[in-house]
């Protein structure tokens, strides 16, 4: 007896800890999540605190427009740094020079990996600068570069060897004569900083004449706040002056929002495995509660009252939840930096020095990882309170838990989940779609214990008819599949619920997948539809929104072949009595309808001529919502400060999005927007020359003197759009995958207790002949069965969210459907993996069974 | 004792010699069994009485392949049971023994006819149509057959667990206690099936129980008290093997 207590309270050790991973998994990601943004935060600001090292005050330009992208022209020139100097109080002022470019090996191969920035900096005077040579020296003539030592390791670089910077000037070769360190030591992630001499700096970066900002000492008896308020007053609106504290903590707190994304997204996903653990637990505590029917009768008769039953149920929650938030939140922070490579491996390099782990994280992982599994737990432990005592010491009860299933519940849960997704994507803000997607989950939680509650049996159709047709899958195998098939629609309520963890994330992923196949679709309609040229020109490094120099237009024109070589620039500009910014494309006029089809709502070809420096095409989308006609004149500022007047001369019916709100000429870009970059050229080639003559020239041109671009054709350019979608779609794959893991558990937890209940007739078929392989067979095929029936639920629930999303949201927009079956039948299989890996262990204990304890159990 | 006690003679369909089954070790072991020699000639009923404890339920897992024995040895047909690994043990007890259990132990999910076809299910094996026809026709359910265990009153439950022992046309079928959670009407069919199983369709079994009423169907009855065969005879009346049971006491 002893030894059969023993043996039970083991198989409960087993569960229990299989249902606490169930919910550990979700707050590891959620703890993971926390500690990664959080080291990376901290990280930048250790960083930005040590560049502005000896600033009292900092100047740098006016963000006019808001937090942007900084293409623009610096407003700080010299003339300015003269004038910072002679305010008085300024023991030392120096321009800086900090603007992104690229670092290639002789080899024209890039040094700094996937997104991360490489910067080109200008030696500032000792006072001021953050790095010091820890070999060599800093260059002295412009032939020379000091190079991080972060990047020097990576890419092995050592002193006396050349590397090549590319800015806005054509590329150049530099002697390396010194590896710099950063003051603070952070990490720099991925990024890399060479140093060259201010005035090469400037050149490099193609800002002869101006500065990324004005670093600012202060003579002693000043204090910081004292200087900024004079060099304030000296200097225009075109920039910001601050003290040097305030300018990191700017800085700091920008970075912190632009990573706010990150953290979002992430989130998301922890959410996402926390639901389904919270299916898991639900399902287990339905299942362990129904068999323990008969122990809470016999309490009950022996004067245990409804509410310490139901305490000691939901005791046994809480003691699960904190037991698995704590060890979700040990996993998490072991998980950050796991975290941290995956992103890595997906062209996300960030700094990150340490393991931050604040009170926020800890308190909010344990207390998100006990109220979900307590709340999870409740509606079973209301159950366990109705036991009627006599009912329950009745021999042989046979507890069928009355779940959900039936069309109309589904077709509920549907509903609420397209609303929800349609809500988040509509509102695109993560925030917003991670409180609807809790609300959801909340929803659907509700849901099932009402159905469980109030469900009637005979509503059981959709399951036990999805696992006929499924079963055809196995029961060709003969009895084992046969068996399974039936064990799996004995209680349909539980398969249903052990499913829909799998539900959950298969849907998810379903959805993503068709909305990606679309939007690589769209592009590639969108590409063929309208681009008219013969080649592209874009900056290599993927991942990164940097331009490429506005000198390669020019020098491309050059190569034989090429008739034409068109510059496209995006930049910004905020229409008077209209809240949001205005995306603006810029063009080459004269040339641009040679390389696009544009699709006229109003005007023609010829209306491209006319924008000049005060005409403007808007959008049909744009004009119609916010009320702009023909003709009429706007008022735009641009990034740079500067207020033009612009009139509508026609309104394109764009779907190809490459013409945005507004499409002005490229010289007013130059003049008025500050405009620096551009971000493509498109090339058309003279007759008689194809992609084989020209493409190989254009890419000698750019290997030589504009590294960091490449040439594309459309098909070229198709692709690597594709690609890029791929990665992104991959990285979600990849964080999916975890709540897709979380089911696993709840699969096997369901198997271990079924199998449980089933002990007797195991043993009897045991006796009579059923194989060790059979029983295995036939516990696998069960898991097989169930996770193909969640699997069905998910692509189904996730392609009709799609489809949903596409016609109501994104209707009118050329959005193109599309459908990847290929993605999708791999989809199912992998469901029916997952299912027989959950299997292993249940099938395992189930062929290990002791018969004779089997059939004596009466 | 003589094997042959009860077996006039005919060569055993089944054979144990100096069976002791330990369970537990040092001062805490128990011998459930100890030095039981017996044998079980064909077509012919035999019963197995005694007390709690008394190692009859040990002795039938042993002789059917469930259990081990800590030492000696048994046969059935030509086969000795201790040469075998688990998967031909489990063979063995698909081909050769019927089992038959108190509490019936038929699969939920299938029907009459699927429980009774299972072992040859397992074995996948092609069923013999007309021997099924015969068994359902001479167990009575033959119209009850698309019914789920569900459905079924436990006597009938019963008589398709006997159906189900026989399908394979097995050496020997163990019944244990099969009429232990039966009324008396029902255990009076089901005994009648069994003694039938045995006359007409030549069958041997082996029958573990404590109801006197039922050790009176078989052939031969063997009292077993404290892991030893104390009474191997001819079978008697109800009465008489109470009287036996009580001078065994």
């Amino acid at each position: 007896m002893a030894k059969l207590v023993l043996r039970g309270f083991l198989q409960r050790k087993l569960r229990v800890l299989l249902t606490a991973i169930a919910i550990a998994l979700g707050v590891a990601l959620m703890a993971g999540t926390y500690v990664l943004t959080d080291t990376i935060n901290q990280s930048f600001a250790a960083i930005f605190k040590n560049a502005a090292k000896g600033d009292d005050v900092v100047v740098s330009p006016t963000e006019t427009l808001g937090r942007e992208k900084r293409a623009q022209e610096s407003p700080i020139t010299d003339a300015m740094l003269a004038q910072v100097r002679s305010v008085s109080g300024v023991a030392e002022a120096a321009g800086a020079i900090f603007t992104q470019g690229a670092f290639l090996d002789v080899h024209r191969k890039r040094l700094t990996s996937g997104g991360a920035p490489a910067f080109i900096a200008g030696e500032l005077p000792k006072r001021f600068e953050s790095f010091s040579p820890v070999k060599g020296r800093f260059p002295t003539d412009a032939s020379e570069v000091a190079i991080d030592e972060a990047t020097a390791d990576r890419s092995g670089l050592r002193i006396g060897q050349q590397m090549i910077v590319a800015g806005s000037a054509p590329a150049k070769s530099y002697t390396i004569v010194g590896i710099a360190k950063f003051a603070g030591g952070q990490s720099f992630g991925g990024a890399g900083t060479a140093i060259l001499t201010p005035p090469e700096a400037q050149r490099a970066a193609g800002e002869v004449g101006r500065y990324d900002q004005i670093d600012v000492a202060a003579q002693s008896g000043i204090t910081p706040a004292q200087l900024r308020a004079r060099i304030r007053a000296a200097l225009p609106a075109t920039v910001a002056v601050r003290t040097g504290e305030q300018q990191a903590a700017k800085n700091t707190s920008d970075l912190e929002q632009n990573l706010s994304f990150l953290r979002t997204f992430l989130l998301v996903f922890a959410y996402v495995s926390l639901v389904v653990g919270a299916f898991i637990i639900f399902n287990t505590f339905s299942i362990t509660v129904a068999q323990r029917t008969r122990e809470f009768g016999l309490l009950r008769t022996l004067g245990a009252s409804r509410t310490q039953i139901m305490r000691s149920v939901i005791a046994e929650g809480l003691l699960l939840g904190i037991g698995g938030a704590v060890l979700g939140l040990a996993g998490g922070i072991a998980l950050a930096p796991a975290l941290d490579a995956l992103f890595k491996a997906f062209g996300a390099d960030l700094p990150d020095s340490g393991t931050v782990v604040e009170t926020r994280t800890i308190v909010v992982s344990l207390l998100v990882g006990t109220i979900v599994t307590v709340l999870a737990g409740l509606a079973p432990a209301l159950r366990a309170t109705r036991v009627s005592p006599l009912a329950a010491m009745r021999e042989g009860v046979e507890i069928e838990p009355r779940l959900l299933s039936g069309v109309g519940v589904l077709a509920r849960g549907v509903i609420a989940a397209l609303v929800a997704v349609l809500l988040t994507a509509l509102l695109g803000s993560g925030a917003v779609g991670v409180i609807l997607f809790v609300a959801l989950a909340v929803y659907v939680t509700v849901l099932l214990v009402r159905l469980m509650r109030g469900g009637r049996p005979s509503h059981h159709r959709v399951v036990p008819a999805l696992a006929k047709v499924v079963g055809v899958l196995v029961t060709w195998r003969g009895i084992t599949g046969r068996l399974a098939r039936e064990n799996s629609m004995r209680q349909p309520g539980r398969t249903m619920v052990t499913a829909a963890a799998l539900t959950v994330g298969l849907a998810l992923v379903a959805f993503v997948a068709v909305l990606a196949d679309g939007t690589k679709a769209t592009i590639n309609q969108s590409v063929s539809r309208s681009f008219a040229g013969n080649l592209i020109v874009e900056n290599s490094q993927e991942g990164n929104e940097q331009g490429i120099p506005a000198l390669v237009a020019p020098a491309l024109r050059k190569v034989p072949g090429v008739a034409s070589a068109t510059p496209i620039a995006f930049t910004l500009g905020r229409v008077s009595g209209i809240k949001d910014n205005a995306n603006i494309t810029a063009i080459d006029p004269s040339s641009f309808e040679h390389v696009y089809r544009v699709e006229w709502d109003k005007g023609s070809n010829a209306t491209l001529l006319g924008l000049g420096s005060g005409g403007t095409i808007l959008t049909k989308s744009y004009a119609k919502e916010h009320h702009l006609k023909l003709g009429q004149t706007i008022s735009v500022l641009t990034p740079t400060n500067k207020r033009v007047a612009l009139k509508v001369l026609g309104t394109v019916d764009e779907k190809s999005r490459l013409l945005l709100d507004l499409t002005i000429s490229l010289p007013l870009a130059r003049a008025a927007f500050g405009q620096r970059e551009d971000a493509l050229d498109f090339l058309t080639y003279a007759p008689g020359y194809g992609d084989s003559r020209v493409q190989p020239a254009v890419d000698r041109l750019l290997a030589e003197d504009f590294p960091q671009s490449r040439s594309r054709t459309a098909e070229q350019f198709k692709q690597d759009q594709a690609g890029q979608i791929n990665t992104l779609l991959t990285l979600i794959y990849v964080l999916l995958a975890l709540s897709v893991i979380v089911s696993l558990f709840g699969i096997v937890n369901t198997l271990i207790l079924s199998i449980y209940e089933r002990t007797r007739e195991l043993g009897m078929m045991r006796a009579i002949g059923t194989s060790r392989r059979q029983v295995r067979q036939m516990i696998r095929y069960e898991s097989v069965i169930t996770a193909l029936i969640g699997g069905i639920f998910g692509l189904v629930i996730g392609i009709v969210g799609a489809l949903l999303v596409v016609t109501l949201a994104l209707s009118g927009s050329g959005y193109v459907i599309s459908i990847p079956v290929g993605t999708l039948v791999v989809l199912l299989l992998v469901a029916g993996i997952a299912g027989l890996l959950a299997a292993q262990l249940p099938a395992k204990r189930a062929a290990r069974l002791n018969m004779l304890e089997a059939l004596a159990g009466d | 004792m003589e094997l042959s006690a009860a077996g006039n003679g005919v060569q055993p369909i089944v054979e144990a010699r100096d069976l002791s089954r330990r369970f537990g070790e040092g001062e805490a072991a128990v011998d459930a069994l100890s030095d039981v020699s017996v044998a079980f000639p064909t077509s012919r009923f035999a019963a197995i009485m005694g007390p709690s404890g008394s190692g009859k339920s040990t002795l039938m897992h042993i002789l059917a392949g469930l259990d081990r024995p800590t030492s000696g040895s048994v046969r059935v047909g030509d086969v000795e049971l201790s040469e075998l690994n688990d998967k031909r043990l489990t063979e063995l007890r698909r081909d050769r023994i019927g089992f038959i259990f108190q509490t019936f132990n038929l699969l939920p999910v299938l029907s009459a006819e699927e429980n009774i076809l299972l072992p040859l299910s397992i074995a996948g094996r092609e069923p013999d149509r007309e021997w099924f026809e015969r068994l359902v026709q001479t167990v009575g359910i033959a119209d009850r057959l698309s019914h789920r265990p569900g459905e079924l009153s436990g006597g009938q439950q019963q008589r398709v667990a006997v159906a189900r022992a026989l399908i394979a046309r097995p050496s020997v079928v163990f019944a244990d206690e099969p009429t232990g959670n039966l009324d008396s009407k029902a255990s009076g069919d089901v005994l009648e099936l069994l003694r039938h199983a045995v006359d007409d369709f030549f069958q041997t079994v082996v029958m573990v129980t404590h109801d006197a009423h039922a050790a009176s169907f078989a052939d031969r009855l063997l009292v077993l008290a404290d892991g030893r065969i104390v009474h191997d005879g001819h079978a008697v009346t109800a009465d008489q093997v109470l009287d036996l049971m009580k001078a065994i006491g």
